[in-house]
């Protein structure tokens, strides 16, 4: 797969599953650019390992859920690399998964989901936004919003968090449908449980026992597995795959 | 494989000079023979045809010619005999197009040229087709007859398969001794048609024939010019004009130089529904033939105003012609039309970086471009072969003052608005110039019994012999029922 001359975007790829993202671009010879939000040691050290991969990469401190950091975030790669190829909405807001001591519906309020509808959707929304007209002018572009397999079958009920992912992969939808004519595909990798990243360090191992007993392929996923796919998504190889949803995890979900 | 091109009644294969030409596209090659006739050869040929002609077609009911035409129009439809066949093999080889867009492109022209279209084609033009095979009253009083050319001469142009087919029919139909001289870019069409035609009826086996000699050859031309007693020539104005000067004084001439068209889109079908759909028409526009056609638009004005932006349309139009890319790739280019694609998108580029919010987005290896304007624009041909421009105007209605330098060049419009804006704009564009307006997605399919650059197919070819009144009047006193 050949990413030379292509420009990524990955949001929150300072760390987990958009640091392999974006080390995976870097390692098919894309220019990439490694938003974050607080960590500047660890995005540093993302942008190193991407040009030692072969890639040129450039950090990009935004907060992505700030409408105006999301228009400096997408100026300021477009005055480095020229042009945005592809947009990899990662980043969420921060979510603990703990599946024995996860809130019960009665204990959530509705401001419980709110906050994680606005973390999964109002970044994403933005960026989508703002990348628009530059791949509107060149009428291509491949967006990938990482969504997650709990929305098809919810192991767990992190009620706010799935919620969250389920509108996301509508948001995805509808959008796929609205850029389709101007060569914009937008489609979404789901993965299931990523281990290990901050947000799953803490799992326990007969919470990781029982999905993998669940899962053909016998394992949980690594952050590098989810990188495929993405590349395929952002890749010619997918030119006629809009709209769609690639679950990561081992055979757990089969739609 | 060789294939000969031509049609030569009364002259033996073994009795002509053939010269080859080689035309090819990616692994496949194809030979065709073109006849090259000596000075007498084109002589005899020609009255060879003039007599058959007055013998066999003059009498014959224009009916039963439709017939005739209807039944080798069929034939050519019908995809398993041995000439469709032929013509799919073949004319996707010599003419670089796609083979689906060159199969599809057959039929749906094809189809112009059924019973009920020609048909057409005469009403069109006579209100009593009768006109062609006896007197018939006239309004003003006596009768009149429509007599064709005893030998009515084609010089066709261009590599549009089955055009010649267009004007050979338009002779039939008014019972002119044909001879079509056929363009080296794609010789083999009306040979075909001709043959098939003599094949279904034989008894006019000898009313035409279809020649061949090198473009600009003026010996052999002058050869056909001066025997002819109307001329019908298709090309530029260089080689118009060169024609011009070699047709006799008194013969007719009927020149189609090469044509501009254009397309518009009203700010009423830029709404989220139907712009899609208005770019996917446009683009199929500039699709078809590779915009060889004299109707293929070079420019489409986009008015501003509806919920779609001329430059969202634009992209709209670019995604398109992706699109048509992958399902009809654009033909092989000779580097001389390379260069002219190259020259043209360079110049937009250059526009582009000049500010003035153009901008072009381009396919690789540059197998389409889509170039965007605002503002006032000079109105000019495009690069051809998948060059377009989408120019934003604030109103359509502003379009026909600036297109009206440009009046001898101008022909079709393809037109997306409401009925009243579409008459207002006919209007309009009817005074600089334009003779055809059609529907978007439909510029380069003309429907029967089009006149081509706003002339007459038939009557253009006919005199008329009237009697007059008088002489009715007059013949009556000596009649021997007089009283």
């Amino acid at each position: 797969m050949d990413f030379q001359d292509k420009v990524v975007l990955v949001t929150g790829s300072s760390r987990g599953i958009g640091a392999a993202i974006a080390k995976a671009f870097a390692g098919e010879g894309a220019a990439v650019a490694v938003n974050y939000l607080t960590n500047a040691e660890a995005a540093e050290a993302v942008t190193a390992e991407c040009r030692k991969l072969g890639g040129e990469a450039s950090v990009f401190q935004a907060d992505v859920t700030d409408n105006d950091a999301i228009t400096g975030l997408v100026d300021g790669v477009l005055e480095t690399f020229g042009k945005i190829d592809v947009l990899v909405n990662n980043a969420f807001r921060p979510y603990v998964f703990d599946p024995e001591n996860r809130r019960m519906f009665w204990e959530l309020d509705w401001s419980d989901y709110q906050t994680q509808i606005d973390g999964a959707l109002i970044s994403t929304h933005g960026l989508c936004k703002a990348v628009l007209p530059a791949m509107k002018r060149r009428a291509q572009g491949s967006i990938i919003n990482i969504a997650s397999d709990l929305v098809a079958r919810p192991t767990i009920p992190y009620h706010d968090y799935t919620t969250a992912k389920a509108a996301l992969t509508g948001f995805s939808r509808n959008l796929a449908v609205e850029l389709g004519p101007f060569g914009i595909r937008v489609n979404c990798v789901a993965p299931g449980i990523v281990y290990p990243t901050d947000a799953t360090r803490g799992t326990k191992e007969d919470v990781k026992d029982m999905l993998i007993a669940n899962t053909p392929m016998r394992r949980i996923a690594a952050p590098k597995d989810v990188t495929g796919p993405v590349l395929f998504l952002a890749s010619d190889w997918s030119r006629f795959m809009t709209g769609q949803t690639l679950y990561v995890d081992g055979g757990l979900v089969m739609e | 494989m060789t294939e000969r091109a031509g049609y030569l009644p009364g002259l033996a294969d073994g009795d002509v000079e053939w010269r080859p030409l080689e035309f090819g596209r990616a692994d496949e090659t194809v030979k065709i023979e073109v006849p090259v006739l000596t000075d007498a050869q084109m002589k005899a040929l020609v009255e060879r045809v003039r007599v058959a002609g007055r013998r066999h077609l003059k009498s014959m009911p224009v009916a039963r010619i439709v017939d005739i035409v209807d039944r080798a129009i069929a034939r050519l439809l019908d995809r398993d005999d041995p000439y469709r066949k032929k013509a799919e093999a073949l004319l996707p080889v010599i003419t670089g197009y796609d083979a689906e867009m060159v199969r599809l492109g057959l039929t749906g022209y094809l189809k112009t040229f059924r019973k009920p279209g020609l048909n057409r084609f005469l009403a069109e033009d006579f209100t009593n087709p009768g006109i062609l095979d006896g007197f018939q009253p006239m309004a003003k009083g006596g009768v009149a007859r429509a007599f064709g050319p005893d030998v009515l001469a084609h010089i066709w142009a261009g590599n549009v398969p089955g055009l010649p087919l267009w004007s050979l029919i338009s002779g039939l139909l008014v019972k002119a001794g044909n001879i079509g001289k056929v363009p080296s870019a794609e010789p083999l069409f009306a040979g075909w048609f001709a043959r098939l035609v003599a094949e279904i009826e034989p008894d006019i086996a000898e009313c035409f024939a279809i020649v061949w000699w090198k473009g600009g050859d003026g010996l052999r031309e002058t050869a056909l010019l001066r025997e002819a007693d109307v001329v019908l020539a298709y090309g530029g104005n260089e080689s118009l004009g060169a024609i011009r000067g070699r047709v006799p004084v008194t013969t007719r001439y009927l020149p189609h130089g090469h044509k501009i068209s254009f397309g518009m889109i009203s700010r009423t079908t830029l709404d989220a529904r139907k712009a899609v759909a208005a770019a996917h028409q446009a683009a199929y526009d500039v699709v078809r033939y590779d915009q060889q056609g004299c109707y293929s638009p070079h420019v489409f004005f986009v008015e501003r105003g509806g919920k779609i932006s001329p430059r969202d349309f634009c992209r709209y139009v670019a995604h398109e012609l992706a699109n048509f890319e992958k399902k009809y790739p654009r033909r092989a280019l000779t580097i001389a039309e390379a260069g002219d694609v190259a020259a043209w998108r360079h110049q937009e580029e250059a526009k582009a970086l000049a500010g003035n919010d153009s901008e072009v987005i381009g396919g690789p290896d540059g197998a389409w471009s889509v170039a965007y304007v605002e503002g006032q624009e000079d109105f000019s041909p495009s690069g051809l072969n998948r060059t377009i421009k989408i120019v934003a105007v604030d109103r359509l209605d502003d379009v026909a003052p600036r297109i009206a330098p440009y009046k001898a060049f101008l022909q079709t419009v393809g037109i997306a608005a409401p009925p009243e804006e579409l008459y207002r704009l006919a209007d309009r564009l009817g005074q600089v110039g334009v003779t055809r307006i059609s529907a978007l997605g439909q510029m380069t399919a003309p429907e029967a019994g089009w006149h081509h650059d706003g002339r007459f197919n038939l009557l253009d070819l006919v005199t008329l012999t009237e009697i007059e009144h008088t002489a009715e009047a007059a013949a009556d006193g000596l009649a021997p029922y007089v009283d």
